[in-house]
């Protein structure tokens, strides 16, 4: 005897669709539900930033630590200026503890946390690389018992401790120590949450520093000395300039060393001239070592720089903003 | 006849038994092995670099490091058409382990001596010379691989 099973009608589909898909996403992974975060900041406020986190977990595993990271500037320095404590009506009241640099993550390919997350979400939404993940995880574990855990991570972290007025899009990450970053047939494990705007600094005597628009000129690294190798790309592609196109463009540059001498380089040679790489990219790079650059004496150091690009003739210079007015560029470690 | 034929085999056997013994014993003698000498380190020469990097990323290939020279002779070294390096001027260098050595150290004129890792391995049977350090911001970390120029 044969048992025909026949269900009528849209309305019951809907509704299995419905109960299997929340089995799958009930299954597995935690989910940042919210970021509540301001997007102005004064340079050495203490700014507060809630994380709202919900962790579905499937029963018997565990116990895992939950692990959180946030993407900060590196001139911030967030762990020894952040505290975090977590609120949770399943998993009780804690506090995060920063997880030391030799613990390694959870299927990281023998990383360890920062790494794993520098890895697997690069830079979030910045254009800079001189920022760093920092990585906290609870002070007790939990288990997976099949029940969700809910809860609100508090951040109170002092921003701008290099006093640099600043521009940047904060980014921020959850998982646990037993899956790390990955996601399988279950599901994923982790949950990445990138703030919707950028969070805007004033009031520092420091320069600008913008991770977050696209800039004429950018120097490589971010923070050097004038006896580091510095890379000056010129992206003719972030807006229309006077500049001609050219496979090259030249730099006209001026340092101003400790002693009070101004020393002025701006001439259209092959010391100067910045290669269009790659080819037909409207990206121009130099790479010099400014003290031999600027040519300076053994005792003297260069502050800062500022500097013009320029065409063939030198007649025509696109500066700071695409205005006349010059790219600065202060020497610095911090 | 046959207890003298009986003494013959009871003394064949022992004296087979003494020969198995002394073998025995001096199977067990230990042998003095002499320890191989490591030889001293010896990095004098005229030295070019081959691979640059800079935080990781190559300089190599943008910037011109043909003409830079690094000279080790008699404890002293010096530098030709410089590039950024550990030290700015010419001086003397020593090496923490004459045999195994991890850290070289540099002193430019009357400065105080500069120390960095240094490694010293053979490439392809050839030896090269690996020094690492930060000529400028503490962060910026550069990696410079010298080889013999002949």
């Amino acid at each position: 005897m044969k048992l025909y099973l026949r269900i009528k009608g849209k309305r019951i589909w809907h509704l299995c669709a419905l109960v299997i898909l929340g089995i799958i996403l009930a299954c597995c992974g935690e989910v940042i539900t919210g970021v509540d975060q301001p997007f102005t900041a004064t340079v050495g406020s203490v700014v507060p930033i809630t994380v709202h986190v919900s962790i579905p977990t499937a029963g018997g595993g565990g116990p895992d630590y939950f692990i959180f990271g946030f993407l900060v500037p590196k001139g911030w320095k967030a762990a020894e200026n952040t505290t975090i404590t977590y609120t949770s009506p399943t998993l009780g009241n804690g506090s995060m503890v920063l997880i030391p640099n030799t613990t390694l993550a959870k299927n990281g390919g023998g990383l360890n946390w920062p790494d794993d997350m520098k890895k697997t979400f690069h830079i979030g939404g910045n254009l800079i690389d001189d920022m760093e993940w920092v990585a906290y995880q609870t002070d007790k574990a939990f288990t997976h018992n099949g029940s969700t855990i809910t809860g609100d991570l508090n951040i109170k972290i002092k921003v701008g401790a290099d006093n640099n007025n600043t521009l940047v899009k904060l980014d921020y990450v959850i998982t646990d120590s037993g899956n790390g970053f990955t996601s399988d047939g279950n599901g994923t494990y982790y949950s990445e949450k990138v703030a919707p705007s950028c969070l805007q600094l004033t009031g520092g005597t420091g320069d600008l520093v913008d991770f977050c628009n696209p800039q004429l000129t950018t120097i490589n690294p971010p923070k050097s000395l004038d006896n580091d190798y510095i890379t000056l790309t010129f992206d003719g592609n972030v807006t229309k300039t006077t500049l001609p196109s050219s496979d090259v463009t030249y730099i006209c540059a001026t340092a101003y060393t400790s002693d009070g001498q101004t020393i002025s380089i701006c001439e259209q040679t092959d010391k100067t001239k910045m290669v269009q790489i790659p080819s037909g990219s409207n990206k121009y790079q130099i790479t010099f070592w400014p003290k031999a650059f600027f040519g300076l004496s053994d005792t003297q150091t260069i502050i800062k720089m500022d500097y013009f690009i320029t065409d063939k003739t030198g007649n025509v210079k696109v500066g700071y903003g695409n205005t006349s007015s010059p790219f600065e560029y202060t020497f610095k470690c911090s | 006849m046959n207890r003298m034929k009986s003494f013959y085999i009871q003394s064949r056997i022992s004296i087979v038994a003494i020969v198995l013994l002394v073998a025995f014993l001096n199977s067990c003698k230990t042998e003095k092995l002499a320890p191989a000498q490591e030889q001293t380190k010896d990095i004098s020469g005229n030295w070019r670099v081959i691979k640059a990097t800079r935080n990781g990323s190559d300089l190599i290939s943008i910037v011109d490091f043909s003409q830079f020279r690094l000279n080790f002779k008699d404890g002293k070294y010096s530098l030709v058409n410089k590039v950024p390096f550990l030290v700015g001027g010419d001086g003397a260098y020593t090496l923490d382990d004459p045999k195994y050595p991890f850290q070289i150290s540099f002193t430019a004129g009357s400065n105080k001596p500069v120390s960095t890792a240094f490694n010293f391995p053979i490439v392809n049977g050839v030896r090269q010379l690996t020094i690492t350090f930060s000529p400028g911001c503490a962060n910026n970390s550069y990696v410079y691989v010298f080889q013999k120029t002949n």
